[in-house]
């Protein structure tokens, strides 16, 4: 069979090029192994309320757990910092139903759309990428394209077949385990995050509510780290004495915080999400990334076809890195800054803060936040906290 | 010299969330419905047994297969 597009992998991005590809009017096919869209997920679920608008997605409440309202850090040793919102910041979704949804969106805007679809090879022919081998429920299917586009999550095999490094070490993933479950005594209209070294190396513990007494409640820590991302979570429900024993779901997953790909397309294959590591390092949150890479893919896809001058794909890269990838790369050095703060570091700095305006830090002003604790005393004695927080400015 | 090694996954333990495959440098595992590795490609560098999340990957050494 022929299509214009072919997409292999139906969680973010996949979907959004989908569907702006087939709104476009170009005949689309977008292939995912599993048998369900949207599950297992690999996701803490969380996103900021700003991306519905920006990137044309229906606020359904079919996928949307709760509204948060903001959200309160953790100190090593218990010192917290609350940043509330009058308004909505952001919204806890329910990936097997918003991916679903994506999918949905996609077909019903003309893409075909088939799950239990593994992709298991390319089609070469004179020398360049003809379309993708597939196997659907055990069968054997060649997909013939114009354009290929590898959306295939952590674990990317299309990109690397087509030449395209995706590679990167353990020490730039993040480890990550996830219960959902009932837990109760944190505010549900916030998020809340936990730092330390020994809480979660690298990382954060979150709890992240989906009703009043139900959360999301995972762990983030370096992949190279000798012990799983399980046993720091369950050492740390243990020692609040948090009853880990209503759970309804258990997801695990690996997260590329280390940096990105750096060819984005090659000849008629464009990578893209995961698997292009297109994540915020510092929050290790990819949705909102892959839905910005998708769209300027998408774009440069859109444009391709219409000139029949598929070269202009090379757009993608060229746009995404102007763009995501030059603010990204900031956010990658500064999540390598705060790597070296201990958990006096993160005491002393959650506490300052918690005294500090609350509302200008609220606000976000990061340069501000980092100008109020070059100002306190402790912070000017240490020339080393100096030397980090200018590192961080 | 590297001892070489043939990974083995529990898969009572595994979620197939396949982070050892993302982290695999040469593409000697596969993370499809079901978790594949094929032994020509590994290098046993044991990487994906620290990359699990959940710790469901050991290495067990080759001595005495052909």
């Amino acid at each position: 069979m022929r299509y214009d597009v072919v997409v292999v992998g139906a969680g973010i991005a996949g979907p959004i090029i989908a569907r702006n590809l087939a709104k476009a009017g170009y005949d689309v096919l977008m292939i995912d192994k599993k048998a369900e869209i949207g599950s297992p997920k690999r996701c803490g679920e969380g996103i900021s309320i700003g991306v519905f608008d920006k990137y044309d997605i229906p606020y359904d409440k079919r996928f949307i757990n709760r509204e948060i309202y903001g959200a309160k850090l953790y100190s090593p040793s218990g010192y917290e910092l609350e940043l509330r919102y009058k308004k909505v910041s952001g919204v806890i979704i329910e990936r097997k139903v918003f991916d679903k949804m994506l999918a949905f969106y996609a077909a019903r805007a003309g893409a075909d759309v088939w799950p239990r679809t593994e992709a298991t090879g390319l089609i070469r022919k004179e020398g360049r990428i003809a379309g993708i081998r597939a196997k659907h429920e055990g069968e054997p299917v060649e997909i013939e394209a114009e354009i290929i586009v590898a959306a295939d999550g952590v674990e990317s095999m299309v990109a690397r077949w087509a030449g395209i490094n995706t590679y990167a070490p353990p020490h730039e993933f993040d480890s990550s385990y996830e219960y959902e479950m009932l837990i109760e005594g944190y505010d549900p209209d916030l998020i809340h995050l936990w730092f330390g070294n020994e809480v979660a190396p690298r990382g954060y513990v979150w709890v992240f509510p989906k009703d009043e007494d139900r959360a999301n409640v995972g762990i983030g820590i370096n992949s190279d780290n000798p012990k799983t991302a399980k046993y720091y979570l369950d050492k740390w429900l243990r020692e609040r004495g948090i009853p880990a024993k209503k759970l309804l779901e258990i997801n695990v997953g690996a997260v590329p915080v280390g940096g990105f790909v750096k060819e984005l397309v090659r000849g008629n294959v464009l990578v893209v999400g995961d698997a292009a590591r297109q994540v915020n390092p510092m929050h290790g949150g990819g949705m909102a990334e892959a839905m910005g890479a998708a769209t300027i893919a998408s774009r440069w896809m859109i444009k391709a076809l219409e000139e029949e001058n598929l070269s202009l794909l090379q757009n993608y890269t060229r746009e995404w890195w102007e763009k995501d990838g030059r603010r990204l790369e900031k956010v990658l050095k500064a999540r390598r800054v705060t790597e070296k703060l201990t958990d006096e570091d993160l005491d002393l700095f959650i506490q300052i803060l918690s005294g500090a305006d609350a509302e200008k830090i609220a606000g976000g002003d990061y340069g501000e936040v980092i100008k109020a604790l070059l100002k306190h005393p402790k912070v000017l004695l240490s020339p080393r906290r100096i030397k980090l927080l200018k590192e961080l400015l | 010299m590297v001892e070489k090694v043939k990974i083995v996954v529990d898969d009572d333990r595994c979620y197939l969330c396949g982070g050892c495959a993302g982290m695999c440098p040469t593409l000697a595992i596969n993370v499809g419905p079901k978790w594949e590795f094929f032994i020509d490609k590994c290098i046993s560098c044991k990487i994906c047994i620290t990359a699990c999340p959940v710790g469901a990957l050991k290495a067990v050494p080759l001595e005495g297969e052909p």
